[in-house]
């Protein structure tokens, strides 16, 4: 049992996992599920949207190179949506220019693949505040 | 008659006493009166002789007596006086005559001796008898000193011999007369030049030489001026260039107005001096010497007769010039025995440009005619020289421009204002290897068309309507050694002075390494352009390849890194170690093919990737790859339609396993469960023909031309979790095409893909087929 799941009773904190590599959905939901937080998960960019806009998770973790529309465009039809969304893009582009570039077109912040178990944890506690 | 009339009345003496009285007196009257008187003086006496005795004595005398004593008085009276008339008449006329002659003969005088002639009369052999006083003032002597002279002592010593013959041919009679022009020497050194008449008198007891000398010097001087501007004239007239004439000039002057020598002197304006130029003397060591002192001297302004004459611009004369000379001339020209000189200028437009100096050995008077003329031909000469100077400038300038003509590595080209050929340079004949006769032909006009081709082109004026421009363009032309050349034409048109235009100048240069040269260079440029898009293209491809490169791995790696990271971490169950090493080793594979096939592709696209080639059956190969399929998840049919006659092929066994396994995996890897894969082979001109059919999801109109590219994975809906490198089909291409085969695809989404290949049939495989088939 996590931290987040620490108070019986309480709704776990949701973190929307958008990710085309299942390994990678799996990693994700592993990792964050044992810290205590709820994951829904995304294979591509349409399904992000889609479940951004209805499920409202407290924050989402979007990967870049996905099928159909892209992770970048999927954060700016969600921020569009809902500006206040924490969006951080967790994608195997690690150069220090596509930080620069992620964190420009509005990424809350940049996770870079692959990534430290320990990073993930904090950077989702971080952003995910329990939904209002 | 009164005196015998009163005796005879007093002594009244008879008749016979009276009558001799009377008798005396008639012809006294008779001769000292006038014819009527003395008649007169007879009557009365006559009467007186008788009547008087008469009256006297009143004695009447004898009547008879006295009438007779009368009539012979009247008559003797009447004789003596016809006689003393006639006689007193001839003495008149005799003393009329005496008088006449008398006046001739002073008049005669008067005139030999006032004859502007002279006149003289010689002794056969010359030797004077009479002369007049003009003659001996012609011959500078006294009448005396003429007496002790002969007509040959007095001309010149170079004339003698000549006219000792001429006296020698009139003393013998053969002549009559002779005539000549000859110079007379007088004692003062002066010689005079005179026309000489001489004629052996008719009479033949005593012939003497009658002499006319007429003095001719005045006439001869004044000729000689008029000579001396004359050859003076013709020198220049006749000559272009006045360094060339002015010795002649020198000579013309000198000679002909009887100097001894001659010396231009040209002004030095920047050292303010004058200098001997050239000279001129008659023969002689000593006048020689005196030109070449001269040569050696300057002649300051003011000073000396050139320098005043220079310093003056008037002519400047001197009887005893030796005093003025300059230091270094004047004891040469004492020796040359050089007395008289001047200095006349050469004048241009009113400014002396130099002076011409005479000497004379001789005291030389310079009268005015003399004067008038040097003056005249120093503008002459001055204007000649000027004329001459500018002349030759011109000349010097044509000849510059007509060596640029004639040695201009330029062709140049001049031509009419129709555009036809005057003239062509050497350089022109020889850049186009014709002679001028076939340039003026066909060549020309060739070329002309050309330049107005290529001015069109580039929107110029034709060349003849353009002159004025000078215009330029390059063509293309020909040789008459059938070289091809670049030719730069431009022309320029020369206008006469009044501006018309007079000709035209085309120069024709030789650009054609010029021109290859730049072409090459553009070329070079051009291609050094194409690559540096290339090596950018290349370059972006490269750091492309690299990002797509570097995420494949990354995303291998989150598995792997992140699952390991969880089993190092512990606490897991059994079963949940065993599911994350399966991801780890599935995603470690994935790096792995990756990276081999990576190696793979690169080691074809640089050539290095070698093929064993042998005789492959394809339809052996496509039965080995369905065995070989993946059994994974997706269950699919295989369906087999392979040619059982199909020859082998020439090709690496292993390679061709690669490409079909590939194109298998992919086929499987797209269907749909149940789905059907169908592999066929057939031959098709010289080709194994193999086709890979699924179907599966289909490819994308807009990706289909992508397939073959690098990780270029259909990505979209159902093939979003299908596994691959993304280099798979880009690998099966490069090997199909190192077989010399070409694969392509076909597909449309849902309809499944057909993905064909061909591969060359072996050499030995073709012959067989080919006896099939025919």
């Amino acid at each position: 049992m996590g931290d987040a799941g620490a108070l019986v009773g309480t709704p776990p904190i949701t973190v929307l996992v958008a990710d085309d590599n299942d390994v990678a959905q799996r990693l994700c939901r592993r990792v964050l599920e044992k810290a205590g937080f709820g994951v829904l998960i995304a294979g591509d960019g349409l399904q992000a949207v889609d479940s951004a806009l209805r499920q409202r998770p407290a924050m989402i973790l979007m990967d870049v190179a996905m099928p159909g529309i892209d992770g970048l465009e999927a954060m700016r039809r969600i921020k569009a949506e809902i500006p206040s969304m924490p969006i951080v893009i967790a994608s195997a582009h690690s150069m220090a220019s596509d930080r620069e570039r992620f964190l420009a077109a509005g990424a809350d912040d940049v996770l870079s693949k692959p990534f430290r178990l320990a990073d993930l944890v904090s950077i989702v506690q971080k952003l995910a505040r329990p939904t209002q | 008659m009164a005196i015998v009339f009163a005796v005879q009345a007093i002594t009244g003496a008879g008749p016979v006493i009276a009558f001799p009285l009377y008798l005396a007196v008639v012809m006294m009257s008779a001769y000292r009166l006038a014819r009527i008187e003395s008649l007169a003086v007879g009557a009365v006496a006559g009467v007186a002789i008788v009547a008087v005795p008469g009256l006297v004595a009143g004695q009447r005398a004898d009547a008879i007596a006295a009438i007779i004593l009368a009539a012979a008085l009247l008559g003797i009276a009447f004789a003596v006086g016809e006689l003393v008339q006639r006689s007193k008449d001839a003495a008149a006329i005799s003393s009329r005559t005496i008088d006449t002659l008398n006046v001739e003969r002073q008049r005669l005088e008067a005139l030999i001796e006032s004859a502007s002639v002279g006149l003289g009369l010689a002794a056969l052999d010359g030797a004077w008898v009479r002369v007049n006083d003009r003659l001996a003032a012609i011959a500078g002597r006294g009448a005396d000193e003429m007496a002790a002279t002969s007509l040959i002592d007095l001309v010149a010593e170079r004339e003698r011999a000549a006219l000792e013959s001429a006296v020698a041919m009139l003393r013998s009679g053969d002549v009559t007369r002779w005539d000549s022009e000859t110079v007379l020497a007088r004692p003062d050194d002066r010689e005079v030049a005179v026309a000489l008449f001489a004629a052996r008198t008719a009479s033949t007891d005593a012939p003497m030489l009658l002499v006319q000398a007429t003095d001719i010097s005045a006439r001869i001087h004044a000729d000689a001026i008029r000579d001396c501007a004359a050859a003076v004239r013709q020198v220049i007239a006749g000559s272009l260039s006045w360094e060339q004439s002015m010795p002649q000039v020198l000579e013309a002057v000198a000679s002909h107005l009887g100097w001894s020598v001659a010396i231009h002197w040209t002004v030095d304006t920047d050292r303010g001096v004058l200098r001997a130029r050239e000279g001129w003397s008659q023969p002689g060591a000593l006048l020689e010497a005196f030109l070449e002192a001269s040569r050696r001297t300057v002649i300051p302004a003011g000073t000396g007769l050139p320098g005043r004459a220079w310093q003056g611009g008037v002519l400047a004369a001197e009887q005893d010039a030796l005093p003025g000379l300059q230091p270094e001339r004047v004891e040469v020209a004492r020796n040359a025995g050089l007395r008289s000189a001047l200095a006349f200028p050469l004048l241009d437009t009113g400014v002396v440009i130099g002076v011409i100096e005479l000497v004379a050995t001789t005291e030389r008077v310079v009268d005015e005619a003399e004067v008038t003329m040097l003056a005249g031909i120093g503008v002459e000469i001055g204007q000649f020289i000027r004329r001459s100077e500018t002349a030759q400038a011109l000349r010097r300038s044509e000849a510059d421009h007509r060596a640029i003509y004639e040695r201009s590595p330029i062709g140049i080209a001049r031509i009419g204002s129709e555009g036809d050929l005057l003239e062509a340079n050497p350089a022109l004949l020889k850049m186009l290897e014709h002679d001028e006769a076939t340039m003026q032909g066909t060549v020309w006009h060739d070329l002309l068309r050309a330049y107005d081709q290529a001015a069109a082109r580039h929107h110029q004026a034709p060349l003849l309507a353009g002159i004025s421009d000078g215009g330029s363009v390059q063509i293309r032309a020909a040789t008459g050694g059938g070289r091809w050349l670049w030719l730069q034409m431009t022309a320029t048109s020369i206008p006469d002075s009044s501006g018309r235009l007079e000709h035209v100048l085309v120069l024709v240069e030789d650009v054609t390494t010029v021109r290859e040269t730049s072409d090459k260079l553009a070329e070079a440029l051009e291609a050094q352009r194409d690559a540096n898009i290339n090596l950018e293209k290349l370059d972006r491809t490269k750091s492309e390849f690299l990002s797509i490169v570097s995420h494949e791995f990354r995303t291998a790696l989150t598995g792997i890194q992140g699952f390991s990271e969880l089993i190092r971490d512990g606490g897991l169950e059994a079963d949940e170690v065993r599911a994350y090493g399966a991801y780890i080793f599935n995603d470690a594979d994935r790096v792995n093919r990756l990276i081999g096939d990576m190696l793979d592709l690169d080691r074809m696209e640089s050539g290095r990737m070698t093929m064993r080639t042998g005789n492959v059956d394809i339809n052996e190969v496509l039965n080995e790859a369905i065995a070989r399929a993946v059994p994974g998840a997706i269950t699919v049919d295989f369906k087999a339609d392979l040619d059982p006659r199909l020859p082998v092929v020439a090709g690496d066994r292993d390679r061709l396993i690669q490409v079909v396994s590939n194109l298998v995996n992919n086929a499987v890897k797209y269907s749909p469960e149940g789905g059907t894969v169908t592999l066929s082979s057939r031959a098709e001109e010289g080709f194994a023909l193999i086709s890979v059919t699924d179907s599966g999801i289909g490819i994308p109109a807009d990706e289909i031309g992508h397939v073959f590219e690098r990780f270029r994975r259909v990505r979209s809906g159902a093939a979003q979790s299908i596994p691959g490198t993304g280099l798979g089909l880009t690998i099966v291409k490069q090997i199909v095409e190192m077989h010399g085969g070409k694969i392509w695809v076909e597909s449309a989404v849902g309809m499944g893909s057909s993905f064909h290949f061909t591969i060359p049939l072996a050499a030995e495989a073709a012959a067989p087929l080919q006896l099939h088939h025919g």
